[in-house]
């Protein structure tokens, strides 16, 4: 039998369509507005896609939050957690509590950004997480494109078919969003089941190797080319953290760091740190990955790496890692630095590093 | 009326292959051994090479007899047909005249049977009971179990583990023609089972399946290894397609302004163009330009560096001076999997170096685009591998269109792509990844080659 938790953030999405960019701590305001509840509509979709599913107990809060819909489709579950009244972030902390004590080994959850945020604070890589998107915002990597590709990931998972990899968590800050401003935060990551896609006559190795052998690969060939003397800007990302592992350093998983000549020069630096240690520098150049469901090269989860350091780094020295998973899904690259001229610039046909010795050839657009 | 087809008689095939080392400007560079690191003797090859292989992989006679009993199997699908590509050039509206010499017709449906047949017949002659070699995707493991089926000699192919499982199509044809054929990496070998140990699940490469065969060819009796493509004498042998399209070309009162030919280990290109630059090593056709077209992903001729490599990424094979991205490295899974080698054969690479011949390389996507205005005008459906050769002959023909000059361009069609349909319906979902080699970030990690200090 296997234990896996479920939960559903019920307000999670009704934001959206009252035009309130994100539902959090305005649940209410949302409820006036009349807002409908996605996320228990979206939940529907996945348990109708998923069918009868056999040796699987699923642990759920009380409500609307889980045990109502497991209910109504004749699952085998166990409501694990009360709610009282108007459900809340709390619920959702309480449950997952619930969860790690019983040792679910997957997590289902339907919600946004603010949800994956909550497990990622809670859970962090420690059990792998199915997302199912219903939010306002979802800029995560964590979600599966729809409740019917959420399902048939569960489906695969259950069959032994899927691996492991990590996924960025990003969130905005609502109320500065609301305000027109974006401000994106990369806040960590979670571990998500996906199933490789092997391509018919694929002899190279790397296509159906996994995610964490591709980053190893690009990170071995990154480590080899930093060597010539460059001071490298290095994003943030799992995959450029890789690099520094490779080379021995510790690196921030969520900041921007230099690297120079196989040496940490400074951690977790800002605009103003960036901009002070290139000052003299002979040659710098930057490696940076797409953060995020959207393939957001600059703009979102690295707003130290701004315009002014972009053009004083300059185009031909932006060097682009992903791994070839992360490319499958994403059919192209974005720019948003806040420089419309520099997004022209930046945009066009470009290169990005995706395993030993190897490239795909990436559009970057502007958003 | 310009004829579509143009055809010789059966007893118009080639008599002889052309040596093209007895025209090179200087002999080519020696071969090392990896064991010795000192020049390879024929004696430590010939434990897996048959000695007239070897002899002609050496030999700087300009031209070598191809025994009867050769061209009477060659008979079966040579001379094949050179066919005028009227259509394409009306869709592209261009006044280049443009011819393709198309090998589809074999039974292996490409150009590889011409030296799988001649090593099989040496192998024969000279009491091999079995034969060992390697296939990708599985064109050349189809063209030597058929050639081996021929002379009742025994062939093992090793096939890498991937197209194994995912390709079964070439897998059936290898068993039809009473060959066996193992996934790489297999429990048949030393190399393969300290592989399988690691992890039972590897997906195998071309270079662990070269050091499997050759493993297996070296430690059995009776038994040699083949190679289908790269070395001197596999050059050699695909000479007739150049051989035959200057007599067809003779027919039409045409001489080529340009030779095409797509290249990975690189004999497809040498059998098309050595004939012709027989002419230019001469004097006579000095302005003939000879292109050589590479994928961007594997693009050891436009981006490589011309030095000594292994071979092969197991270091079994001999050292040999060529154009290289590395014997480590390994090319992604494009399509085009003829095409995926890290080096070209030294020949090529030496002509290349001597800038006898011109090397271009393209995107996978744009191949295939070419690949599709070829189906939907002539008909025929090209490998991916020979879409590069089309889509070079594309480029040239298109330049015609702007400058009005009416060249002749001849390019090899080396095979057909019937079994390449899942590689065709990717494309038209528009799944096709443009993989490209980072050249300037590879430049300074390339210090892994062996050194060889020449005289």
């Amino acid at each position: 039998m296997k234990t896996i938790g479920f939960l559903i953030n019920p307000i999670s999405g009704m934001g959206g369509s009252v035009g309130l960019k994100g539902t959090d701590g305005l649940y209410e305001k949302a409820l006036e507005l009349g807002a409908e509840k996605v996320s228990i509509k979206r939940a529907e979709v996945f348990f109708e896609s998923l069918g009868l599913v056999k040796d699987v107990l699923f642990l759920v809060p009380s409500g609307e939050m889980g045990e109502d819909i497991l209910k109504k489709k004749g699952l085998n579950y166990e409501a694990v957690y009360t709610t009282k009244g108007l459900t809340s972030r709390e619920d959702t902390i309480n449950t997952l509590k619930r969860f790690i004590e019983r040792n679910v080994e997957l997590i289902i959850f339907c919600g946004g950004d603010g949800t994956a945020r909550d497990i990622c604070e809670s859970v962090g890589t420690k059990i792998p997480v199915i997302g199912m998107p219903a939010g306002v915002k979802m800029f995560s990597s964590v979600f599966a494109i729809n409740p019917k590709a959420a399902s048939d990931l569960l489906k695969s998972y259950l069959d032994g078919k899927s691996k492991h990899k990590d996924s960025d968590v990003l969130d905005i800050d609502e109320q500065s969003y609301r305000a027109d401003k974006f401000k994106m935060n990369l806040y960590g990551y979670l571990k998500t089941p996906y199933v490789p896609n092997l391509i018919q006559d694929a002899k190279a190795v790397f296509e159906g190797q996994d995610e964490e052998m591709a980053k190893e690969g690009i990170a071995v060939f990154a480590s080899e080319f930093m060597s010539d003397g460059s001071l490298y800007i290095v994003g943030a990302g799992s995959t450029t953290a890789k690099i520094a592992e490779v080379m021995g350093l510790k690196k921030t998983m969520l900041g921007v760091d230099l690297i120079k000549d196989e040496k940490l020069i400074a951690s977790d630096v800002n605009e103003n740190s960036i901009l002070e240690h290139i000052k003299n520098e002979k040659s710098v150049k930057l490696i940076v990955s797409p953060i995020g469901a959207q393939g957001f090269v600059f703009g979102r989860g690295n707003q130290q790496i701004s315009s002014k350091v972009l053009r004083k780094v300059g185009k031909d020295n932006i060097i682009i890692i992903a791994t070839p998973q992360k490319l499958e899904n994403t059919p192209f690259l974005l720019v948003d630095t806040g420089d419309e001229e520099l997004d022209k610039e930046l945009s066009g046909k470009t290169l990005v590093v995706c395993a030993y010795r190897m490239a795909q050839r990436k559009d970057i657009r502007k958003d | 009326m310009e004829k579509t087809k143009i055809l010789l008689d059966e007893n118009e095939m080639p008599k002889k292959w052309y040596n093209i080392q007895a025209d090179l400007p200087k002999p080519l560079p020696a071969v090392y051994s990896p064991r010795t690191m000192q020049k390879a003797t024929l004696e430590e090859l010939s434990v897996i090479f048959p000695m007239e292989i070897l002899k002609q992989e050496v030999s700087q006679e300009r031209w070598i007899n191809i025994p009867q009993e050769i061209r009477d199997i060659y008979a079966i699908w040579r001379p094949s047909p050179l066919y005028r590509a009227l259509r394409l050039e009306k869709a592209l509206g261009t006044p280049a005249k443009i011819y393709y010499k198309w090998e589809g017709t074999s039974p292996a449906g490409s150009h590889k049977p011409n030296t799988a047949v001649a090593q099989a017949y040496y192998n024969m002659k000279e009491g091999t009971q079995t034969i060992t070699t390697e296939t990708g995707a599985g064109q050349w493991g189809s063209a030597l179990s058929y050639a081996t089926s021929l002379f009742d000699i025994t062939c093992r192919v090793y096939m890498v583990r991937v197209s194994y499982e995912q390709k079964p199509y070439r897998r059936n044809l290898i068993h039809l023609w009473g060959a066996e054929v193992f996934p790489s990496p297999s429990n048949k070998t030393n190399a393969g089972r300290s592989i399988l140990k690691e992890n039972p699940e590897h997906p195998g490469s071309l270079g662990i399946a070269i050091s499997e065969a050759v493993e297996d060819a070296a430690t059995h009796e009776d038994t040699k290894y083949s190679l289908g493509s790269v070395l001197n004498h596999v050059c050699m042998h695909q000479t007739v397609l150049g051989l035959e399209s200057k007599e067809q070309l003779k027919m039409e009162d045409r001489y080529p302004d340009i030779v095409i030919g797509c290249v990975g280990g690189g004999s497809n290109f040498a059998g098309i163009s050595f004939p012709f630059l027989h002419d230019k090593l001469k004097g006579d056709k000095k302005d003939l330009r000879v292109i050589a077209v590479e994928p961007q992903s594997c693009p050891s001729l436009t981006k490589g560096v011309y030095a000594y490599d292994y071979g092969d990424s197991t270091k079994l094979g001999p050292i040999a001076k060529m154009y290289t991205l590395g014997h480590d490295f390994i090319p992604p899974g494009i399509h085009a999997g003829g095409l995926r080698y890290h080096g070209a054969s030294p020949i090529v690479s030496e002509l290349n170096n001597l800038k006898l011949i011109e090397a271009q390389a393209y995107h996978q996507n744009e191949v295939f685009e070419a690949a599709m205005l070829f189906s939907q005008t002539e008909g025929h459906v090209p490998a991916p591998e020979t879409a590069h050769a089309i889509k070079g002959a594309i480029e040239e023909a298109k330049k015609c269109k702007q400058t009005g000059e009416e060249k002749v361009i001849l390019f090899s069609a080396s095979g057909h792509g019937h079994f390449d349909m899942k590689s065709y319906e990717l494309f038209l979902h528009g799944k096709l990844v443009d993989y490209e080699y980072p050249a300037e970030l590879v430049k300074q990690s390339l210090k892994k080659l062996p050194n060889i200090k020449e005289d």
